[in-house]
């Protein structure tokens, strides 16, 4: 099944819903989706992971690309929602201590405006 | 006597060696044959010179009695005269043959200079012979008989030599193309001419009127073997004129010869008379035939011979056009190679060809028209709404637009490159005169293009599949590269077990696992996995087997090891990429193993001791994530784990858990722990087995999604005394 990306804006967050496999190929989209200089206007960038099934190393590897960008930037990236495979997959690579992941929307917001 | 011999044998001689000197070089046929052909030329030869001497030294005594009056002894032989000269007839025509049969090839000018040469030059040498004789008798203001005769004898054997000569080389010319008919007609001939032979060894009077309508007949086969002149078509304009020159030598000897030996002709001086001999007068028939139906021919079909040329070149251009697939040549080779044929095969006087690249023409070939006016006309055709179109106007003067422009040419074809889908060029052909292209022309240049496009497409085929087979053979070059990467044998020793197993999902994968022998009771295991698949992991790999064996040289700690493997990873890694890898250093004599792991999947672990099987829960962070040393350093944990006899450590990556079923499901850390509580009593073999043939009943079969690598250890209970 192919790899759905949808954002919602509100005020100075982005809401990035991904839907679908996270693998090779839907990742290089996910990619440009970070890549957009537009992206940096905004200081919060949620990421709602209910609906991503699976995360291929490719798929981790767009996400630790940009992590480092997005830190130099002062821009917040907050996983929430996340399936407890997926979340398995983050926790062996050692990610889970990286990246901000929390269990729902509440709680990443309440990270957020921290 | 001796000045005659001097006179005569250089010139058999000579042909006697040149003919050994080409046998030698043509000792790649059966050299027997040649053998065998050198000496009965050899013979041939001999017997021609012998029976020619004899000859003349009988006519000579002849002629000395009829002067002397003292008659009788020459006419009491004349059948002996008769054989001699048939002798020598043979003798020099089966030489001949023998000799023209080497000449081969499509040489034919060769041939011509070759008669003219080696025989035509022979009637030459007897007017010049005449002369002598005439300017000496007129000095010695009296008549020679003797002189007379020898000078007679000498012509008659130049005449044989010329008419031998000539009779083979126009067969070598007639069978040209020959086929069986023609072949056996003109065996018919040699035999029939050789029979006629038998007229004179009987001293039959040929003109007699029973042989008259018999020797009609031979003349008028032999009108029929002259029609056969096929090479005459072959002949380029050049060569025709060559060879005009030529075949008028050649018919002036003829000239000569038959002048010659008809004003000497029942002379009353002379003892014999050589136009008596019928076979003399067929062949002089055939080969002066012959030379003037060829002069004919040539002369008449001098001023076509240009189309013929025109034809044969435009034929052997398509040739070279449909084998330049075979010879690798390039798209711009052929391009050249359509311009230049079809300026030619259409005698236009302007031209220019552009290849089509992102549907934006572009000029590649030019002749006698600048880009300026190439800009005009691609408009105007562009206005008609005909530009890249096979198009042919043979009127342009009356076309207003083109008129406009003010160009000089008056017809004009567009033929364009194109294949069902693809257009890779288009050639523009300009001519000065009206109706220039007509359907002769056209239907040639069309011919032309399609065997272009054809040829284009061909090497785009070709081209496409060369890329394709590189590609396929990097790929094996990848493989093979990564599974000399990976250990084939595990050393082997009393205090453990090891079984390992490892499939690649794809041609290439990103798994690996490798091990070093620290000292004699340290041994260091380490398994890995690449993001990504293909080529570059394969690289990947090949870098982390590298920093593995350079850095535990040093016999350091694992967690050092991560932090100096992820410096080192760090520079060379692209950004979206990073290595999850575990490293063991068991030492058995302390009976325990040191471990890290980076971000690799947790290891399983059967404590025997404890009856247990459990994952060991370790941070630790993938190498090339954080690509800053010292942030790194916080991320990565060190264990220390003493073992018992009977424990078993199980390796693997997450191919092996995050393999699925057709459902969709994950075979998972639980299936697995479930399948070593199930199996640890076994040998590291069949736990293995065990464990891989769950996995593939789960999953079912062609179902691999990603690499799966699995090393199961066991530690033996009966440890080894040190």
């Amino acid at each position: 099944m192919p790899m759905k990306i949808t954002q919602e804006i509100k005020d100075n967050t982005i809401i990035m819903t991904l839907d679908g496999e996270l693998d090779a190929s839907s990742s290089v989209i996910l990619d440009e989706e970070l890549s957009d200089p537009e992206i940096m206007k905004y200081s919060k960038i949620l990421v709602d992971c209910q609906k991503l099934n699976y995360i291929s190393s490719a798929g981790l590897g767009v996400f630790i690309s940009h992590l480092q960008r997005f830190e130099d930037a002062q821009i917040k990236l907050i996983f929430f929602n996340m399936q407890d495979k997926v979340r398995n997959v983050f926790e062996i690579l050692g990610l889970d201590l990286l990246m901000t992941i929390v269990s729902d929307y509440e709680e990443a917001r309440t990270i957020a405006n921290e | 006597m001796a000045k005659k011999q001097i006179f005569f044998l250089p010139f058999m001689l000579k042909q006697a060696r040149e003919h050994r000197n080409s046998g030698a070089a043509n000792t790649k046929t059966d050299f027997r044959f040649m053998l065998y052909k050198n000496n009965a030329k050899t013979l041939l030869a001999t017997s021609a010179i012998v029976s020619w001497l004899l000859l003349l030294v009988y006519v000579l005594l002849t002629a000395e009695s009829t002067v002397t009056g003292a008659s009788v002894p020459s006419f009491a032989f004349p059948f002996l005269n008769n054989l001699l000269i048939v002798v020598f007839i043979v003798s020099v025509f089966l030489f001949q043959r023998l000799h023209t049969e080497m000449l081969k090839g499509m040489d034919f000018i060769g041939y011509l200079w070759n008669l003219f040469s080696r025989a035509g030059v022979a009637a030459y040498l007897s007017v010049a012979l005449y002369l002598v004789y005439r300017v000496y008798t007129n000095y010695a203001e009296e008549e020679s008989s003797l002189l007379l005769h020898l000078v007679y004898q000498v012509n008659f054997g130049l005449m044989v030599l010329f008419l031998g000569k000539a009779f083979y080389i126009w067969r070598q010319l007639l069978l040209y193309h020959k086929n069986k008919f023609l072949q056996i007609a003109w065996d018919w001939f040699e035999l029939l001419l050789a029979a006629t032979l038998l007229l004179t060894i009987f001293n039959f009077n040929y003109t007699s009127y029973v042989f008259l309508p018999l020797l009609a007949l031979i003349g008028f086969y032999i009108l029929f073997l002259c029609t056969n002149m096929k090479w005459v078509a072959y002949l380029t304009f050049n060569n025709k004129s060559r060879s005009l020159v030529l075949l008028g030598a050649i018919l002036l000897s003829c000239y000569i010869f038959v002048r010659f030996f008809r004003a000497m002709a029942n002379s009353p001086e002379l003892v014999v008379d050589y136009t008596d001999v019928g076979f003399l007068l067929l062949a002089m028939l055939f080969v002066g035939t012959y030379t003037l139906a060829a002069f004919l021919v040539s002369l008449f079909s001098l001023p076509t011979s240009s189309v013929f040329e025109q034809k044969s070149e435009d034929l052997l251009n398509f040739q070279r056009l449909s084998l330049s697939i075979q010879q690798g040549q390039s798209e711009a080779q052929v391009y050249d190679m359509l311009v230049e044929s079809t300026i030619k095969a259409s005698d236009a006087s302007a031209a220019w060809f552009e290849v089509v690249r992102n549907s934006e023409p572009q000029v590649t070939h030019l002749l006698n028209i600048k880009e300026p006016q190439i800009k005009s006309i691609r408009h105007l055709l562009q206005a008609y709404n005909i530009h890249n179109m096979d198009y042919i106007n043979n009127n342009l003067g009356r076309n207003p637009g083109f008129r406009g422009l003010g160009l000089a040419w008056k017809s004009m074809a567009i033929l364009p490159i194109k294949s069902t889908k693809h257009l890779s060029g288009v050639l523009y052909l300009l001519k000065d005169v009206e109706g220039g292209f007509d359907q002769e022309t056209v239907n040639v240049l069309r011919t032309f293009t399609s065997q272009t496009t054809l040829t284009i497409e061909n090497l785009r085929l070709v081209n496409e599949s060369l890329q394709n087979e590189r590609y396929k053979e990097e790929l094996k070059i990848a493989t093979q590269v990564q599974e000399s990467l990976i250990p084939k044998t595990f050393p082997t020793d009393s205090w453990f077990e090891i079984s390992t197993h490892s499939v690649a999902a794809k041609e290439v994968g990103g798994d690996f696992y490798d091990f070093l022998q620290l000292s004699e009771s340290r041994i260091a295991i380490i398994i890995g996995d690449v993001s990504g698949k293909g080529i570059s992991a394969a690289f990947h790999m090949a870098q982390m087997k590298g920093i593995f064996h350079g850095l535990m040289q040093q016999d350091m700690a694992p967690s050092e090891f991560m932090k100096q493997a992820n410096s080192a990873l760090s520079r060379c890694l692209e950004r979206t990429s990073f290595i999850t890898s575990a490293l063991y250093i068991i030492d058995y004599r302390m009976k325990g193993f040191m471990f890290a792991r980076a971000g690799h999947c947790h290891t399983l672990y059967y404590n025997s001791m404890m009856d247990n099987v459990f994952y060991f829960q370790t941070d630790g962070l993938g190498l090339g994530i954080i690509r800053d040393d010292k942030n790194y350093a916080g991320h990565i944990r060190e264990m220390y784990y003493d073992y018992n006899p009977g424990d078993v450590m199980v390796i693997y990556t997450d191919g092996i858990v995050e393999a699925r079923s057709p459902k969709n499901e994950e075979y998972g850390e639980d299936r697995l722990l479930y399948m070593l509580e199930q199996t640890y009593h076994l040998e590291a073999d069949d736990i293995k087995y065990a464990i891989i043939n769950d996995l593939n009943d789960f999953t079912g079969p062609g179902n691999l999604y990603d690499d799966q690598t699995l090393l199961v250890i066991k530690f033996r209970p009966t440890q080894p005394n040190i």
